[in-house]
């Protein structure tokens, strides 16, 4: 995950432990605090920091449940050299 | 400026003095009064819906009608400049445009249709549906206690375009009110006629794409960032409100005769009065600073606070001032019945038990803002 990403997610993970500062792709969004109000304002500024329209089609319940669902769908809209997929 | 048109059938006066009220006029003819004194436009920034809220702009407008007229006027004044013009210009294509242009202009006038037939609290459960497809929208539901229903040219409807409660799942459609199959009825109450307050529904109400207004899905998100300026114009117009009828209440404890003076010469009065004064003043300086953060960044902890503390504030205040007028103020239009419209504050826009819930999800940021410095000893 990029560390823009992690960095933009990690003030919204409000009810994180010690222990869960380390954000990782299995890291339960809802679970450390991203309710439906902070999962648009997350919206919002992964949009303006991105440059990207997350497709309506991926804003679900499932893209919002871990960090890693949600940065898959964030990188897909990037361009490959910021997504860090590798091209041939 | 161009004036705006002066008529006082009930003799009434405004707060300072200086201008007459007109406490019988309606909603829509309010809007068009602002919208032809060329007020509306300066609500925003540079004149442009799309540049956000000018707070100045949108206060001074807020108190002016206000001053001249009565709150189910000035309300629906007050949900067309912060939430349906500014949601409207999230959208784009040639029937958003007109429709922005003829409302910014006070031609017409539009309401913004979000609360549903099931509970206002609980916005996710809406029912409304808009069936979108490649040609176009057809859209069945029912909204109810809308303001400015009865006038309204268009209703900009807040719908879900597919089942379940997340926030991605609604979207905004514009519909005219002459559309077929929309049905529209006065609500029943006397209180908020003058805002048009009334019901809606939608019998498969066909349209073409054009009346998408925004990204498909975004239709929380969107509502969510502006429903913050409401509650900032909430605050504002409070602030206005409280301060209008605190001035009149003032004036008539001054000029009331009571023993050798006048019933402000009473200790338990003033200090009753000075209390409220002190509510206002709490409410005033809550808005002074946090107005920016509203405006600007859509800040909905800090709007949230705000309509949590003008929800609480002007009944409290009004409610005092219709006590100090005693017998008097249930007289038909007096300050009983300004006190029971003020109720609303408390409600519409979000109930103070909803917005506190808001800020106690960000307890911890306040608590930080009120920190200062512990200094060495």
């Amino acid at each position: 995950m990029d560390p823009r990403f992690t960095d933009l997610l990690r003030p919204f993970l409000k009810h994180a432990g010690p222990d869960e500062l380390t954000i990782t792709p299995e890291t339960d969004l809802r679970r450390l605090g991203v309710d439906s109000m902070q999962a648009i304002e997350l919206l919002f500024q992964l949009e303006d920091s991105f440059g990207i329209q997350l497709p309506n089609e991926d804003m679900n319940d499932a893209t919002f449940a871990t960090a890693g669902s949600l940065w898959r769908v964030v990188a897909a809209q990037l361009p490959d050299e910021e997504s860090g997929r590798v091209t041939a | 400026m161009p004036e705006l048109p002066a008529t006082d059938p009930a003799g009434a006066q405004a707060a300072d003095g200086a201008a007459p009220r007109d406490t019988a006029m309606s909603g829509s003819a309010a809007w068009a009064a602002l919208g032809a004194a060329g007020h509306l436009a300066r609500v925003y920034r540079g004149g442009d819906v799309r540049r956000g809220i000018d707070v100045d702009g949108l206060a001074d407008v807020l108190a002016t009608a206000d001053a001249r007229w009565a709150i189910p006027a000035t309300l629906s004044a007050s949900v067309q400049l912060a939430t349906a013009l500014p949601v409207l210009a999230t959208g784009t294509g040639p029937a958003v445009e007109r429709v922005l242009a003829r409302a910014l202009s006070g031609r017409a006038t539009l309401a913004l249709a979000a609360t549903d037939t099931t509970a206002g609290t609980d916005l996710t459960a809406l029912r409304t549906e808009a069936a979108v497809d490649t040609t176009g929208v057809v859209v069945t539901g029912g909204k109810k206690w809308i303001t400015n229903a009865t006038t309204a040219e268009s209703f900009l409807v807040l719908a879900r375009h597919r089942p379940g409660r997340h926030f991605a799942n609604f979207t905004w459609v514009l519909v005219p009110a002459d559309a077929p199959g929309v049905a529209i009825r006065p609500a029943p109450s006397t209180l908020y006629a003058g805002s048009g307050a009334g019901h809606v529904s939608f019998d498969a109400v066909s349209l073409n794409r054009e009346h998408l207004v925004g990204r498909v899905g975004f239709g929380l998100p969107v509502f969510a960032r502006h429903i913050a300026v409401e509650r900032l114009a909430g605050a504002l117009w409070g602030v206005a409100l409280c301060r209008r009828v605190l001035t009149d209440t003032r004036r008539r404890l001054t000029g009331r005769e009571h023993q050798e003076g006048t019933l402000w010469n009473l200790g338990h009065v003033r200090q009753r009065f000075a209390a409220a004064l002190v509510r206002v003043r709490e409410l005033h300086a809550l808005t002074e600073r946090s107005a920016p953060r509203v405006a600007e960044h859509y800040d909905l902890q800090a709007a949230a606070t705000l309509k949590a503390a003008a929800g609480t504030t002007v009944p409290y205040v009004l409610g005092e001032c219709a006590h100090l007028w005693g017998a008097t103020g249930f007289a038909d239009g007096g300050m009983q019945e300004i006190r029971a419209q003020a109720a609303l504050f408390g409600i519409g826009g979000g109930t103070t038990e909803v917005v506190l819930e808001t800020v106690a999800e960000g307890a911890e940021r306040v608590l930080d803002d009120l920190g200062r410095e512990v200094l060495q000893l």
